[in-house]
């Protein structure tokens, strides 16, 4: 198979991840070629001609999103979202670990196109090996000349700042990212105004995904027009998934969008755990709603797809859950992270996650009463699209989606005081 | 402008607005919980949902989102509705819905809300918050239990006090209001944050149980404590005054109040209050009859009239009606001119400063330019606790319109801690040297503004600065030359700027030769009779500007408070009429007006309280708080304004109208003025500023003068005081909490500052050997006083610092009305 690959195209050793085997690999000729002989839009315009959609969640495209920016601004910040908090996500800890030159080289190619001279990244605070791998290749890169003033001899100059997170999940969210950056309590704020327009220090910023900003320097080498010709019509290129759950061999695989998502747990993750049945997959991180087993039949990874099915691509972080799990009690870990990890601001989020994981917690402990269903939903409803930050979206969906498709379950579960499973499952 | 359709209604409004403004503008009301006009939005309750044609999917926040070109709004439907109720039910699980006890019902945005969306039952239920409640200070309690996370208490106190004592602590449903390390509440007291909390989660406790607030009645009037002149609402019920409700869109400081007004309107029911007229027999004060005691008064005034040999003394915290009749009695009842307030001294910066500088008693700027204004500069860092409400107008201008703050004081200050301020702390009592070097410095770096030579007495005043130049001054003045010279660069190369100075009995320094000094840089630097320039003095009392307008002072050869003062010591002055002035505790040198007031033959005093002065009179007339009558006052920001009567007097106490208007019918033989109206109709007539007012003219919003100016430059000298060798600067001044002697008998500022005290600085402390709470002898020339110490980062080397207010121990005993005091510290 000769598919292109912008991220597993180098065996991994002891020391893959040094400047020395990145630029053997090729490394930081994208860099060349863009402050040599491109000028920052056509660098932009590139971007925008290769289709390339967010990694972070939203998959909002990412020409478009840098579009939006005054580059004429006197000052223009750049933030990398390395926070990476989504259960069931875990590509972008892959890159820091074994290439981190590969996403500063994005950054420093960003910053060029958006006239930035001072970027972040905000990395996730659990990140150890990650974070020590990302500060070694800043220094590197530094000492190559690759990061700094004067980044190849050229007019272009650019520090990289590295700033770790405190440990909550909200901080992810950008705009609350933003406000942790500057000192603050990472507090989500209302839209508009966007980054774009109002970011970090009142500046104009953009905020990006690692695997986003670390798919840009193959763009540039290769061309825009080369990476549309990848993947899925809507959603072009390569994407990285992270496969976890009730599977044979869980890990990461980078996979041209709109290949089969049934082929890539039942044939690059070895199939479900223990020969069971397939019972319900999350395609895109703990926030996307559950899909049952057969409805993934046709369904194929990428936005339009995924989204016709029921429920969302998100971060790429596909969940396998086979026959024999407890969804209430699968529920139950969701609902308390959100209700933990809600910042508090917000009415419909604070008290509705919170009661939420109440109730759930009620039900799993046998107390459930009648009407507690109707009620989840009424909160989730309540709750949906009427939150600051998308983070109480996250905390309902799964709640929704799972009654939705496990009523019975639930039912069963309230009624008799216990699981329709019993037991752990055995695997 | 942006043109927009809220439920069908096509409304045009200015870009940025946002969709709740515009709704408002539109007359449609949308509800809220977290958003307040004055404070950033905030956008958390979620309670202003509304639905948008062009955002389908999300229901918007209308408090943050601003209006674009042809938004389609509607801001009630079934989903708002729904949305909304299920906000209120979230609210609901865990507040404690305790209404019954609550202060706050009747004015609680949650219970009105949830009885307009009629919530009547929950579908939710959640066990409820067990948080301690925060009792630790006397005046504010904290109930956590009841907040509903509106963040408007951190945001009130962060962006307009610049306090910031609160914060969220914890995330999620663990969130918490909280103090500094959760601990109890240390702050300044204002009561902003018990002002806009939307529920009962923060309660003023003087408050606590005295009535519901639908049974009080609320009657509209102005703070009668400093100068600023803030507007409020007093809650009444049987005859009395239970607490100032918050009205935001009341004042040009939108129901904003300071500790002194939200927390200090006690001293109107005190029991301490005088019911009855008192009369000296055989030694001691015992009461009598109104025509007893008036009988007496009015004979001996009547004799003392014969004799010339009569002074009055008067308050400028009464209304501009009874100062007039005041005035009148005076000039007409007893043909006499010895009449003065203030000391003389407070109002001289006005009364013969600002007079011979711009023709008039007044400031040649408004509290609203302090925000209109590119760079303030103000004079003492205290303006903050002489005028608390300028001070967050201050702090606001810093903060939200990029006014560039600079500040020439004796010690540091709140002001001094604002974002970009910049402080030039000068040796006490060389500030009119200080002012007089920058506009030196106009002058030799041909700054000068060019119209300023046409202005009379340019060539004069620019000789008088010989001599005056920041080399020669800077090192009397404790700042270096380049400093004086940057800041006289900074002031006149603003494009617009404005000199502040606050005045009072406890800054006997802010001359007359200070204010000109002032006056003089403005016009020099071209800084006069624009928009956001000029000179702000702002007049210590609720009516002192008032009392400078209507010349409660003498002007024809009458004698002034000082020479009243030597007058009774020395016997030409045998009987005197003090209206409401606590002259023993606030009148400079304390012994020597215990001994003047020893030796006059019969002294008059009419007041609320039996106060150090009136326990020395032969005669005590009880009279009115400003919550008992009606009539005017005159705001430092020349806002004329009305008082309305609240209460009826209490016991037989009579308002100073009164009284001074049936001495004035009787000793005068004329007809007497015949109510409040109509003296304000004789005073528009006299006074120019207030020409063509009315009471209905003034209305409940006031109106703000703006009198005639003539600018003039005026010779005004500065000079240092003389240091005594191996002694302390003492200066003095105000308190937050307090302001004159009045507030000695509001509860909330006596709860938080009791007593006075000595504030020293840490390294002088250090050498001193002495820390917080220890008992000083402070002692001067004039005698000595037993203070608590005060240890704090405000106080250069050399200099501390003693608030005036306090009875006991008072300052008065040790200044005598010096610029500076000169003390030695001992254990
Ligand atoms: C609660 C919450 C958490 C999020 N966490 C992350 C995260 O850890 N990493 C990330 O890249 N984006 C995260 N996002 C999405 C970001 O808000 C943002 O959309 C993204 O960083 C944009 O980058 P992209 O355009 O490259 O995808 C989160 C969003 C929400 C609402
Ligand atoms: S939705 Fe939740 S996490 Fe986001 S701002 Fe509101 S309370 Fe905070
Ligand atoms: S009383 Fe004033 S200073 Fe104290 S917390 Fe409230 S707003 Fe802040
Ligand atoms: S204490 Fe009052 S003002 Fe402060 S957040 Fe709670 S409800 Fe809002
Ligand atoms: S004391 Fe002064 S600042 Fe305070 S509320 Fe009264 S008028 Fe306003
Ligand atoms: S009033 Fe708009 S969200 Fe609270």
């Amino acid at each position: 198979m000769t598919e292109p690959r912008v991220f597993f195209n180098f065996g991994i050793t002891d020391d893959s991840h040094t400047l020395s085997a990145y630029r053997g690999r090729g490394g930081y000729q994208a860099l060349e070629k863009a402050l040599r002989t491109m000028q920052p839009l056509d660098v932009e315009k590139e971007v925008t001609t290769s289709g390339l959609r967010g990694r972070g969640g939203a998959g909002f495209p990412t020409g478009s999103k840098w579009s939006f920016v005054d580059k004429k601004s006197p000052v223009v910040y750049l933030c990398c979202n390395a926070d990476e908090g989504e259960p069931g996500t875990f590509k972008d800890r892959w890159i820091f670990e074994h290439n981190s030159h590969q996403l500063v080289e994005g950054v420093l190619l960003a910053a060029y196109a958006l006239n930035v001279r001072h970027a972040f990244i905000y990395i996730r605070g659990e990140f150890d090996l990650s974070y020590r791998r990302l500060l070694l290749a800043l220094e590197e890169a530094r000492e190559a000349g690759l990061v700094g003033e004067r980044i190849l001899g050229t007019e272009f100059s650019c520090d990289i700042i590295v700033h770790q997170g405190g440990g909550a999940y909200v901080c992810g969210e950008e705009s609350s990212l933003l406000t942790s950056l500057e000192g603050f309590k990472g507090y989500p704020k209302n839209k508009p105004p966007f980054p774009a327009v109002k970011g970090l220090y009142q500046a104009p910023t953009v905020i990006n995904n690692v695997e986003t900003l670390a798919t840009i320097p193959w763009i540039i080498t290769h061309g825009g027009g080369a990476y549309a010709g990848i993947g899925a019509q809507n959603n072009t290129g390569t994407k990285l998934f992270g496969i976890s759950g009730h599977v044979n061999k869980p890990g990461i695989h980078e996979r041209p969008t709109g290949y089969p998502l049934k082929k890539i747990i039942f044939e690059d993750c070895g199939g479900i755990l223990g020969g069971k049945a397939l019972k319900a997959v999350i395609p895109g991180g703990s926030s996307t709603p559950v899909l049952k087993g057969f409805e993934i039949e046709n369904v194929t990874l990428d936005a339009e797809s995924v989204i016709k099915a029921g429920s969302m691509l998100g971060s790429g972080g596909i969940i396998v859950i086979a026959e024999g799990t407890c969804m209430v009690r699968l529920l139950q870990v969701l609902t308390r992270f959100y209700a933990h990890e809600s910042c508090g601001q917000c009415t419909p989020c604070r008290e509705g996650t919170a009661w939420m994981d109440k109730v759930i917690g009620r039900i799993v402990a046998g107390q459930g009463v009648k009407g507690d269903l109707e009620r989840l939903e009424a909160v989730t409803s309540g709750i949906m699209g009427n939150t600051v930050c998308a983070l109480g979206d996250a905390a309902s969906m799964p709640v929704a989606s799972f009654i939705k498709k496990f009523r019975d379950e639930f039912e069963y579960y309230i009624e008799h005081g216990r699981s329709m499973f019993d037991g752990r499952l055995e695997i | 402008m942006v043109n927009l359709t809220i439920d069908d209604k096509q409304v045009t409004v200015p870009k940025n607005t946002t969709i709740f403004d515009a709704a408002k503008a539109a007359g449609i009301r949308i509800p809220i919980l977290c958003h307040d006009k004055k404070l950033n939005p905030f956008g958390g309750c979620r309670m202003c949902l509304v639905e948008v044609e062009q955002m389908k999917g999300r229901q918007i926040p209308a408090c943050t989102t601003p209006v674009t070109e042809g938004m389609i709004v509607r801001t009630m439907t079934d989903e708002i509705a729904k949305a909304r109720k299920l906000v209120l039910e979230l609210l609901l699980l865990k507040h404690p819905v305790d209404c019954p006890v609550c202060d706050a019902a009747g004015d609680c945005d949650l219970q009105n809300l949830t009885y307009e969306y009629q919530v009547n039952s929950n579908r939710f239920t959640d066990e409820k918050f067990h948080h301690a409640i925060d009792y630790d200070n006397p005046l504010i309690e904290r109930d956590m239990n009841r907040c509903i996370h509106c963040g408007k208490c951190a945001r009130i106190c962060d962006e307009i006090v610049s306090f910031g004592a609160y914060t969220f602590i914890s995330r999620g449903i663990e969130a918490k209001m909280g103090t500094q390390f959760d601990g109890p509440l240390n702050c300044e007291f204002c009561g902003s944050c018990v002002s806009v909390c939307p529920v009962g989660a923060l309660l003023a406790r003087p408050f606590k149980f005295k009535a519901r607030w639908w049974a009080m009645d609320k009657v509209k009037s102005v703070c009668s404590y400093c100068g600023t002149g803030c507007q409020l609402t007093l809650g009444v019920k049987d005859n009395k005054v239970l607490t100032t409700i918050y009205d935001e869109n009341q004042g040009f400081h939108n129901g904003q109040l300071c500790t002194r007004g939200r927390f200090a309107y006690q001293f109107v029911n005190s029991d301490k209050r005088l019911t009855t007229p008192l009369m000296k027999k055989n030694g001691a004060l015992v009461e009598v009859t109104w025509d007893e005691a008036l009988n007496a008064v009015q004979q001996r005034l009547a004799s003392a009239k014969t004799a010339g040999d009569v002074a009055g003394l008067v308050t400028p915290r009464l209304t501009n009606e009874e100062l007039f009749v005041f005035k009148k009695l005076f000039k007409d009842g007893l043909g006499s001119e010895n009449y003065d307030h203030s000391a003389g001294y407070a109002h001289s910066a006005l009364s013969k400063g600002a007079v011979e500088s711009i023709g008039v008693a007044a400031s040649s700027a408004v509290i609203a330019d302090i925000q209109k204004t590119g760079l303030l500069l103000v004079v003492k860092s205290d303006a903050y606790e002489t005028h608390p409400v300028v001070g967050f107008e201050i702090n606001l201008g810093v903060k939200r319109k990029d006014v560039d703050l600079r500040i020439i004081s004796d010690k540091k200050g709140k002001l001094t801690k604002l974002p970009g301020a910049k402080t030039y702390l000068n040796i006490p009592g060389t500030e009119t040297l200080l002012v007089n070097a920058l506009a030196k410095t106009l002058v030799d770096e041909n700054l000068v503004d060019a119209a300023a030579a046409s202005i009379t007495g340019f060539e004069e005043w620019k000789k008088s600065l010989d001599g005056a130049a920041p080399e020669q001054v800077a090192g009397i003045c404790g700042l270096t030359a380049d400093e004086i010279k940057t800041l006289a660069r900074d002031y006149v190369k603003a494009e617009k700027a404005l000199l502040l100075l606050p005045l009072g009995l406890g800054y006997p320094g802010h001359t007359k030769e200070l204010a000109q000094a002032l006056f003089n840089l403005s016009f020099a630097a071209g800084k006069h009779g624009k928009e956001g320039c000029g000179v702000l003095l702002l007049a210590e009392k609720n009516n002192s500007q008032g009392a400078v307008d209507l010349g409660l002072y003498p002007v024809a050869g009458g004698k002034d408070a000082a020479a009243i003062i030597d007058g009774c010591a020395a016997g030409s002055i045998k009987t005197l009429y003090v209206a409401g002035e606590n002259l023993v505790v606030s009148y400079p040198n304390r012994k020597k007006v215990e001994a003047a007031l020893d030796k006059v033959d019969f002294l008059i005093v009419q007041d609320l309280f039996l106060s150090e002065t009136a326990a020395l009179a032969d005669v005590v007339l009880p009279a009115c708080s400003f919550a008992e009558k009606e009539g005017t006052f005159t705001s430092a920001g020349k806002a004329v304004q009305k008082v309305n009567r609240a209460i009826k007097p209490v016991g037989q106490a009579k308002s100073d109208f009164e009284i001074f208007n049936t001495l004035y019918v009787n000793l005068s033989g004329k007809p007497a003025v015949a109510d409040p109206k109509a003296a304000f109709a004789e005073i528009t007539a006299s006074v120019p500023a207030y020409a063509g007012l009315t009471y209905e003219t003034l209305g409940d919003a006031g109106v703000v003068v703006v009198p005639a100016m003539t600018p003039k430059f005026a010779v005004a000298p500065g000079a240092a005081p003389t240091a005594e060798v191996g002694k302390m600067a003492l200066v003095t001044g105000s308190a937050l909490y307090h302001c004159g002697t009045m507030s000695l008998y509001g509860e909330g500022p006596m709860h938080v500052c009791p007593a006075g005290y000595v504030e020293i600085g840490r390294e002088d402390a250090k050498r001193l050997t002495v820390q917080d709470d220890d008992l000083v002898t402070v002692t001067s020339a004039a005698g000595a006083v037993k203070l608590k110490v005060k240890v704090g980062s405000r106080m250069p080397e050399g200099v501390v610092f003693a608030p005036y207010h306090f009875a006991d121990q008072s300052v008065n005993s040790i200044a005598s009305g010096e610029s500076v005091t000169w003390v030695t510290i001992s254990k």
